[in-house]
């Protein structure tokens, strides 16, 4: 058996039991997600109350303005996808035109220049 | 028989190597959580959560709704959580609507949407105008089940879904905006309160106390500007401020109505017949 043969196999498993510890047995542990983290049904109940309060407030800038904490991409397209996936997942019809009507005044709001989102 | 060799450069490396595999899983490349849940969320994060639960809460009403999306924080209090973080939001000036309805949510938690014990004579005003409530079907969130769906990875945690079960709902019709209506100037002489205490107690026209309402008070060389919902543990719409023995003022609502003036410190006596500063319990009414 060539000498350098035990280093090699003692080298692989080293890693290979570094690996497992590091990311399945004790992975790192996260205490402070930020939303765009969050599971997706999470975020589709977040837009939900988004949409739940811009029913009644009918304030497209400050609905947009709660929506950016979910990430960087266009508030109408984090409402499309909140609206897809309720869809799949057979939310009540009252909840679906909420998201959708959310969706639908994003889509034509316009923000106003000058103005930054969180 | 002879003993064993002991491969140390082996073990040596494999030491190493495990290190190294380690530094990589935990700092190079660690973990990705891409589908968190929200009690792992940053503590300013979970205030924004809380703002959109309480924003829901304000626009249907749907108690048990909120109640479930705040359980899904993990807070041990939901209700101190809701009125520690209208503190802050006070704190830093943010809008009074959005205050409101955080601390709306709490009071709703706390089932202090009690009412205010007002004299008789506000009764009568208030008579004849308790009826303006409406019924309103909104759908309420059903208890989390455990079915996993196929858009996201299988955890251990089950998946809130909502299902459709209509109920009527009171929603309570708050005309925002409108004046207030001073409806109550007592005087307070109980020795056990601070001496010079103006008591402001803010509530609608159901005399549910008003959370996050703004006061000011002036005088011939100042003015404060005082919230309700700082002290829940004396109610939502109370606030107070202590009155300068000989100073003179005004108190009315930011949001308008009738002030009450001329207000200085009575002169009250204790059972010891020794003089002492009272205070007043000013009461304002959302009409």
């Amino acid at each position: 058996m060539p000498r350098w043969l035990p280093i090699l196999v003692a080298a692989v498993l080293g890693l290979t039991l570094g690996l497992v510890y590091g990311w399945v047995i004790n992975p790192v542990q996260y205490t402070d997600i930020t939303p765009d983290a969050l599971r997706i049904d999470y975020r589709t109940d977040y837009v939900l109350m988004v949409a739940e309060a811009y029913q009644a407030e009918q304030d497209p800038a400050l609905a947009a303005q709660r929506l950016a904490v979910l990430g960087s991409n266009p508030p109408a397209l984090i409402a499309g996808e909140a609206f897809q996936f309720a869809q799949q997942s057979t939310y009540p019809a009252d909840d679906l035109a909420l998201i959708q009507e959310l969706a639908v005044a994003l889509q034509t709001w316009q923000p106003i220049p000058g103005t930054s989102l969180p | 028989m002879t003993a064993k060799k002991i491969p140390w450069a082996a073990l040596v490396v494999l030491v190493i190597c495990f290190g190294l595999g380690l530094g990589y899983a935990w700092a190079i490349s660690p973990v990705k959580y891409v589908d968190a849940e929200p009690n792992t969320l940053r503590d300013d994060f979970k205030d924004h959560y809380r703002s959109a639960i309480a924003a829901a809460y304000a626009s249907n009403a749907d108690l048990e709704r909120a109640r479930a999306r705040l359980a899904l924080l993990n807070d041990p209090d939901p209700s101190q959580a809701l009125t520690a973080q209208a503190q802050r939001m006070l704190a830093v000036g943010e809008s009074p609507e959005t205050i409101q309805q955080v601390a709306s949510l709490a009071s709703a938690l706390q089932g202090k949407v009690a009412v205010d014990p007002l004299p008789d004579a506000t009764d009568t005003l208030t008579q004849g105008s308790e009826t303006s409530t409406q019924l309103v079907s909104t759908p309420i969130v059903a208890t989390e089940t455990s079915e996993p769906t196929t858009e996201v990875e299988a955890t251990n945690t089950p998946l809130p879904v909502l299902t459709a079960t209509l109920r009527p709902t009171q929603i309570p019709t708050v005309t925002l905006g409108a004046p207030y209506q001073l409806v109550g100037q007592d005087t307070l002489c109980d020795p056990e309160l601070a001496q010079g205490l103006l008591q402001v107690v803010v509530i609608d026209k159901r005399r549910q106390h008003i959370p996050g309402a703004e006061i000011i008070i002036t005088w011939n060389s100042g003015e404060e500007h005082i919230f309700t919902g700082l002290k829940p543990e004396l109610g939502n719409g109370y606030a107070d401020f202590l009155m300068t023995p000989d100073v003179t003022y005004s108190v009315r609502m930011a949001d308008g109505g009738t002030p009450a003036s001329e207000l200085s410190a009575p002169e009250c006596t204790n059972s010891d017949d020794n003089p002492n500063q009272g205070g007043f319990r000013i009461t304002f009414q959302q009409p």
